[in-house]
């Protein structure tokens, strides 16, 4: 276990190196010199040669490219990512706020998308083929065809602007979760109640189940045993899910006015603001590796046939 | 993936305007509680932050700036008038101006706004020169001096006419209070953002929203709208559905010039009797600069010429833009100063364009769509800004016309300061642009004629070019009002004739406001709005 873990530790460290070198090494790709970029960012009116040389200066961008990273990644273990280039202040001064807003959306939504999908894949699976499973997965296929920020603009226009119910925007309070949250969970629960259900109804037909019903259990005794074994399969994915919805909030950030990840990353790239960036993907990666690991040893709790590999 | 968006939103937005023609009575509740609630106050949308509000530097909203900060005179259309300066004396060689300042002015801290707190102002801005290289003033300005408790003589290395103009601008000669400096200095940030203005910043939710309070004691007397909420929400979708709802009650064209909201959907609101338009006189061009360096076709001027007549402004203005600006037949509208001088219209004329290109010895041979001239393809590259909603219709409106006169336009689409570095090394044929605005023209536009990361690229390579910048360089020093009318008619007749800046439209600036708002009215820059003179029926 302890061989398994460090040597799952050191993969993630490796590839966390791998990863930071390339998210530093956009900035040499740009075709628009960095410190250019920065002062056009800055609003500067007119830039010219000599204040791009002492922007480079100014930023350290005239050292060796290595030289740059080492001091970069010695700073940034101590989560000192540095000064956002755009607007002077230090990175995690924006990108901390940013995160923990991005993170109660994921997290409310992530509950949200687990509840819907284990309800909607039992519900159906025990109901297979029948009118409620079809409209269900019918209902579901169109609402997750739907484009995220189209859908988005007609629940605010239903349930804000007709109906008065919800803001159509900000986070100043708990309604202002109820759409953001409505929209991702429709999204990825629509996809994943079906990896339940299928694999519910797989379950359904193990020998197991028929050695249960043998035996008089009780068919809710039943599909408790098959969902847990189903959701094996799920876990690893729901672990998943937050990291994916902690990278992709972007179209309902934007929709919602939600200042978080999304919105900051986009200012960023657009900007050019090259610290942010580099910052953002370095939090994204750890973040996926983090919820890996979480993942596999959720599973392994799950299944015990797992935990000898572990 | 950007058309199927762009079909999608346009489909919800004619639904939106559908229903609120069909069925206002739904929105009642909220309109009701809109007028209710925040009647008094203006809340707008702003499609992002307000950002650092350091007057001396660029990174923050003009429009919060304007309400917080003030400058020593102010630009009107009846030419240079007094604000934080009560009057002032020219000297006879036009290198000393002397200012007597307001008395009785306080910045929003308390301290009083007086010669020394402009003295420290204006040398804070002078000690990062370089950043401000743009307004020229900042290259002659040899020493400021505070010779009494409210007169300030400003030196200047040489005469320079325009230095009330820019001394008028929303950044950066514009007062902080001096206990704000960090250092004696604001180049690396400051410590609060009190100006004299009519506002003052109260709350600041970085990324969420700004809230400007009346500045009580102001000296041109308390403004009737209490507060000023700016409320970030970057989506045009949203914007328009928080309008509806009475979330936000005030929108205008923000300082990219970008309308965040469909011009239809504009008007819808306005139809359903909640809302007013107002529009701005003309405060900028957009045009095309076309490469008179550039060692292909761009520089020839009959290549040019064809292409200002293959513009389609009427359409473009019209039918792209929705009447929101008006076809331009020249680089300055003729309500800029110095700028209203006869010029030879040049109309959409395709007939006259091919014959241009005919004359000038570009062929269409064995049949080819493109002509050809000592075996080159008259092939230009058109760049545009990818984020513009509007540039790349434009260019394709242009394309196809230039198509059927043998000009092949390929069109590329850019971020912005990609754009910005091709129009500085010259790696162009045509590109997007527009002029600075109307606190900034013609004098800014037309010094930008000869900067290097400006438009040298656009004008280096026209006939007579010498001549061109020698007068650049004179305009701004003659004291001579007579010989400056003469010398800006010369060089806005030499860019035209040359056809370098093929005009396409001017773009004013557009306020949707509540009905019940009154003094909505605009200022000589499409930066700012003076919110002080608003107030509610």
């Amino acid at each position: 276990m302890i061989r398994y873990a460090a040597r799952r530790l050191l993969t993630a460290v490796l590839l966390l190196l791998v990863i930071s070198f390339l998210a530093f090494l956009l900035q040499q790709l740009a075709p628009v010199d960095p410190a250019e970029a920065v002062l056009h960012a800055q609003g500067v009116p007119q830039v010219t040669s000599e204040l791009i040389a002492q922007k480079k200066a100014e930023l350290g961008l005239d050292r060796p490219l290595l030289r740059q990273y080492a001091s970069w990644l010695a700073s940034s273990v101590q989560l000192d990512f540095g000064l956002s280039y755009v607007t002077g202040k230090p990175v995690w001064s924006l990108l901390g706020p940013a995160f923990m807003h991005t993170l109660q959306l994921t997290a409310v939504s992530a509950a949200a998308i687990i509840l819907l999908s284990v309800a909607l894949g039992v519900y159906c699976a025990l109901r297979e083929d029948a009118w409620p499973d079809r409209a269900t997965r019918g209902a579901a296929f169109l609402l997750t065809a739907m484009p995220p920020y189209w859908l988005a603009a007609w629940l605010v226009w239903l349930f804000s602007v007709k109906l008065d119910l919800l803001p159509t925007s900000g986070m100043d309070s708990a309604a202002s979760f109820v759409l953001p949250t409505a929209v991702l969970a429709v999204g990825y629960a629509g996809v994943y109640f079906r990896v339940i259900r299928s694999s519910m109804i797989a379950g359904r037909n193990e020998d197991y189940v028929l050695y249960g019903r043998a035996n008089g259990l009780t068919e809710r005794a039943i599909t408790r045993r098959v969902l847990a074994n189903s959701l094996q399969v799920a876990v690893p994915m729901f672990g998943m899910a937050v990291p994916i919805l902690l990278g992709s909030t972007v179209v309902v950030e934007n929709v919602f006015a939600w200042p978080g990840l999304g919105t900051l990353s986009v200012k960023a790239i657009l900007g050019r603001d090259y610290p942010v960036i580099q910052a953002f993907v370095l939090l994204l990666a750890s973040s996926f590796v983090v919820f890996n690991a979480v993942s596999e040893v959720l599973s392994g709790l799950l299944n015990p046939r797992l935990r000898k590999d572990l | 993936m950007k058309h199927s968006r762009n079909a999608l939103s346009a489909i919800f937005i004619l639904f939106l305007i559908f229903s609120s023609g069909c069925s206002d009575s739904g929105n009642e509740p909220a309109a009701e509680a809109a007028k209710q609630g925040q009647a008094r106050e203006i809340i707008y949308a702003s499609s992002k932050d307000i950002n650092d509000m350091n007057p001396h530097l660029y990174s923050g909203s003009m429009p919060a700036q304007g309400m917080i900060y003030e400058s020593l005179v102010e630009k009107t259309e009846d030419g240079i008038k007094p604000l934080l300066a009560e009057s002032w004396d020219i000297s006879e060689d036009g290198m000393s101006y002397t200012f007597h300042l307001r008395h009785g002015v306080t910045f929003h801290d308390g301290s009083p706004f007086n010669a020394e707190a402009v003295k420290v102002n204006i040398d804070a801005v002078q000690a990062n020169a370089e950043r401000h290289a743009w307004i020229k003033l900042s290259t002659k300005i040899k020493e400021v001096r505070a010779t009494d408790e409210y007169t300030v003589q400003l030196l200047l290395d040489e005469p320079y006419y325009p230095t009330l103009l820019e001394l008028s601008m929303t950044r950066p000669y514009v007062f902080l209070s001096p206990k704000d400096f960090i250092n004696g200095q604001t180049k690396d940030g400051v410590a609060g953002y009190d100006g004299t203005g009519p506002y003052r910043l109260a709350d600041q939710k970085p990324e969420q929203y700004a809230v400007f309070e009346a500045n009580e004691s102001y000296w041109g007397g308390a403004p009737q709208v209490k507060r000023i909420t700016a409320k970030v929400l970057p989506s045009g979708e949203t914007t328009l559905l928080a309008l509806q709802k009475g979330e936000v009650n005030f929108i205008f064209t923000d300082d990219r010039g970008a309308d965040g909201v469909d011009v239809e959907a504009m008007q819808s609101l306005v139809d359903s009797g909640r809302y007013q338009l107002l529009r701005s006189k003309p405060m900028n061009t957009k045009m095309i600069a076309a490469n008179s360096s550039s060692t292909g076709p761009v520089h020839e001027r009959a290549v040019r010429l064809a292409l200002w007549h293959a513009v389609d402004r009427e359409t473009i203005a019209g039918q792209i833009l929705h009447g929101a600006e008006s076809p331009a037949d020249s680089l300055f509208s003729g309500n800029v100063e110095y700028a209203d001088i006869p010029l030879a219209k040049r109309g959409y004329d395709l007939k006259h364009a091919a014959e241009l290109l005919e004359d000038a010895g570009w062929k269409l041979e064995n049949g080819g769509e493109t002509r050809v001239k000592n075996g080159r393809q008259l092939a230009l590259k058109l760049y545009y800004d990818a984020a513009s909603s509007s540039q790349k219709t434009e260019a394709e409106l242009i394309q196809s016309a230039a198509k059927t006169i043998g000009m092949k336009l390929e069109l590329i689409g850019e971020q912005s300061s990609s754009v910005a570095a091709r129009r500085a090394s010259g790696d162009y044929d045509l590109l997007f642009n527009q002029t600075w605005g109307l606190a900034y023209d013609p004098q800014s536009t037309v010094s930008a004629f000869t900067a290097e990361s400006s438009y040298a690229h656009t004008t280096g390579g026209i006939e007579g070019v010498e001549e061109l910048y020698a007068k650049i360089g004179q305009v701004t020093g003659t004291r001579d009002e007579e010989k400056r009318k003469a010398l800006y008619k010369e060089i806005l007749t030499t860019v035209h004739d040359e056809a370098v800046f093929i005009p396409i439209t001017h773009g004013s600036m557009a306020v949707l406001a509540p009905n019940d708002l009154e003094g909505v009215a605009f200022k000589q820059t499409q930066f700012e709005l003076p919110f002080e003179l608003m107030h509610f029926k």
